[in-house]
């Protein structure tokens, strides 16, 4: 355990990402990033849309390769920890299968990883219960609010038992109500599962109230810009959003940004 | 909310059935007064409908209207019953080849346009000459007009797949086989359907257009025998309703398969009502 500590359970060194438009224009997503993240850390990535926030996420899961530079998942190439099944992503829209009952919806993963039938069915359940949906499995996606869905969604990443969780602004499409719930069900679960996780957003208090990290990232081109150190205690809980000290960290934030 | 929304969604359907049955009897009346033979023209419904109970036998062998258009439209119904399917799978197999490959796509997609663009009028006695037999000159035609609709609209379905269940299911290593099982053909099923819907009252038109060009017994064939006066004009209009009527079902009758095969759709629609 003690030598794992010490590797970055992420590393993301120097890495560059550069797409044509749609004219064939060279546009720079991402200009040397370098991140370590720890195991067991709670991180945000943080801009703007156009910083390449998500490019990154989806570099780390290898949805994207990048131009130059170098990525290790659990001290594994990208692709290495994707065929593993090391990581669950939660999608800026749920991504569910409208055809399938929540249940089914989140066996999807466990069919391909070829899980035995009882321990597919028991670790439905057991994910059911985490995100509060217990009622629901039997439920169509149609038939749930925008915040279930995307509990089924959250549910169907963990399902798959990884050690990271990825999460692509998972929130963004929620009323300002159903997201900072979701944000606290998100922490328990954190807490409860000793994941790491890596949260992209735009909302400079969400990603405060969350992380213990939060990387800043500036647009044009996409590049690091502060890495800011959240030392809220833990756990945290909504009274928090309206002390100086939080105040104070999303002051801090917001200056460290460059360039909009 | 939504329940009333459905029931006045039958009202909806009733007042526009009584509207078409108002202006069709106002011009039959007005048909009526001007000309001598306005059963060839514009006869009532209620004469049209009464035609068809008629027990008098109208041909030879000891028929009804009934009977007659019943024993035709076994004939052409059931060939372009056969066609339908036979164009309903080569459809979806071309659309699953042009999804699989750019290439295929390129090279097949102009063809299925052209095909699209013949009239059926002029394709019909073509493969009419080709085939040499009136039923699989019908099977034929119905076959190709139904392959069209369903390629394209099924094409359209795997296309409209999003990015994110790409991505979904490249995170989960999927293989290109669980891609299709599992995202691609499930997401394409409601496009495949609208697919159904369009051409299968097209099939059963064009089985009966098929049958105007030779003599048999086919419902387009007694069409045209009783339009040119070889027996009573009212075997055309029985056919006329007839035809109109099957050719509406045909469609609900695919909305009714697809809501049968998927839970989803049906367990949706309970809990609104």
């Amino acid at each position: 355990m003690s030598e794992k500590t010490n590797a970055p359970e992420i590393s993301v060194k120097n890495v560059s990402m550069v797409f044509s438009d749609s004219k064939g224009n060279p546009v720079q997503a991402l200009k040397n990033v370098s991140i370590d993240i720890q195991k067991g850390e709670f991180i945000s990535l943080l801009g703007p849309s156009g910083c390449g926030k998500s490019t990154l996420l989806r570099i780390v899961s290898d949805l994207l390769t990048p131009t130059s530079g170098e990525v290790t998942v659990c001290g594994k190439t990208p692709r290495e920890t994707r065929l593993e099944q090391k990581f669950g992503i939660v999608f800026q829209n749920p991504v569910l299968l409208d055809w399938r009952t929540v249940r089914k919806n989140i066996r999807l993963p466990l069919e391909m990883m070829k899980v035995p039938k009882e321990e597919q069915a028991s670790r439905i359940e057991q994910v059911l219960e985490l995100v509060g949906l217990k009622e629901f499995g039997n439920s169509y996606p149609g038939q749930l609010s925008g915040g279930m869905q995307q509990r089924v969604g959250i549910a169907r990443a963990l399902a798959i038992q990884p050690d990271i969780l990825l999460m692509d602004e998972p929130f963004s499409a929620l009323d300002e109500f159903t997201r900072e719930k979701l944000n606290d069900d998100v922490l328990s679960i954190w807490r409860k599962t000793n994941k790491t996780v890596l949260f992209v957003t735009h909302n400079i208090a969400e990603s405060v109230y969350m992380s213990d990290r939060i990387c800043v990232l500036s647009p044009h081109p996409g590049r690091l810009s502060a890495i800011v150190d959240v030392d809220l205690p833990r756990p945290r809980n909504a009274d928090m959003r309206g002390t100086p000290e939080f105040a104070a960290l999303v002051e801090k934030v917001r200056n460290s940004f460059e360039g909009i | 909310m939504i329940k009333r929304i459905t029931s006045s969604k039958g009202i909806v359907t009733a007042v526009w059935v009584l509207g078409l049955v108002v202006i069709w009897e106002i011009c039959a009346f007005i048909v009526g007064a001007t000309q001598r033979t306005p059963v060839n023209v514009l006869p009532h419904l209620y004469q049209i409908i009464g035609s068809f109970f008629d027990t008098k036998s109208i041909t030879g062998s000891g028929d009804t209207i009934a009977t007659l258009v019943f024993s035709s439209a076994a004939e052409t119904l059931s060939r372009a019953l056969i066609g339908f399917i036979i164009g309903m799978v080569l459809g979806y197999i071309l659309a699953l080849l042009m999804h699989l490959s750019h290439i295929v796509e390129k090279i097949a997609f102009p063809y299925l346009m052209i095909i699209q663009m013949i009239p059926i009028l002029g394709m019909a006695p073509i493969v009419l000459s080709i085939t040499g037999d009136i039923s699989s000159a019908r099977i034929i035609i119905a076959a190709i007009l139904t392959f069209y609709p369903v390629s394209t609209n099924t094409l359209a379905g795997f296309k409209s797949v999003g990015r994110e269940r790409h991505e979904l299911m490249r995170s989960y290593g999927a293989s290109k086989f669980q891609l299709y099982t599992k995202m691609l053909i499930p997401s394409a099923m409601s496009y495949f359907f609208t697919g159904l819907k369009i051409s299968a009252p097209m099939a059963i038109t064009a089985s009966i257009l098929v049958d105007t060009l030779q003599g048999g017994n086919g419902l387009g064939c007694m069409l045209s025998q009783s339009l040119k006066g070889s027996m009573t004009r009212f075997v055309f209009w029985d056919i006329v309703i007839f035809s109109a009527v099957i050719g509406v079902l045909s469609y609900y009758l695919m909305g009714v398969i697809e809501r049968a095969i998927t839970p989803s759709k049906r367990k949706a629609k309970k809990k609104a009502q």
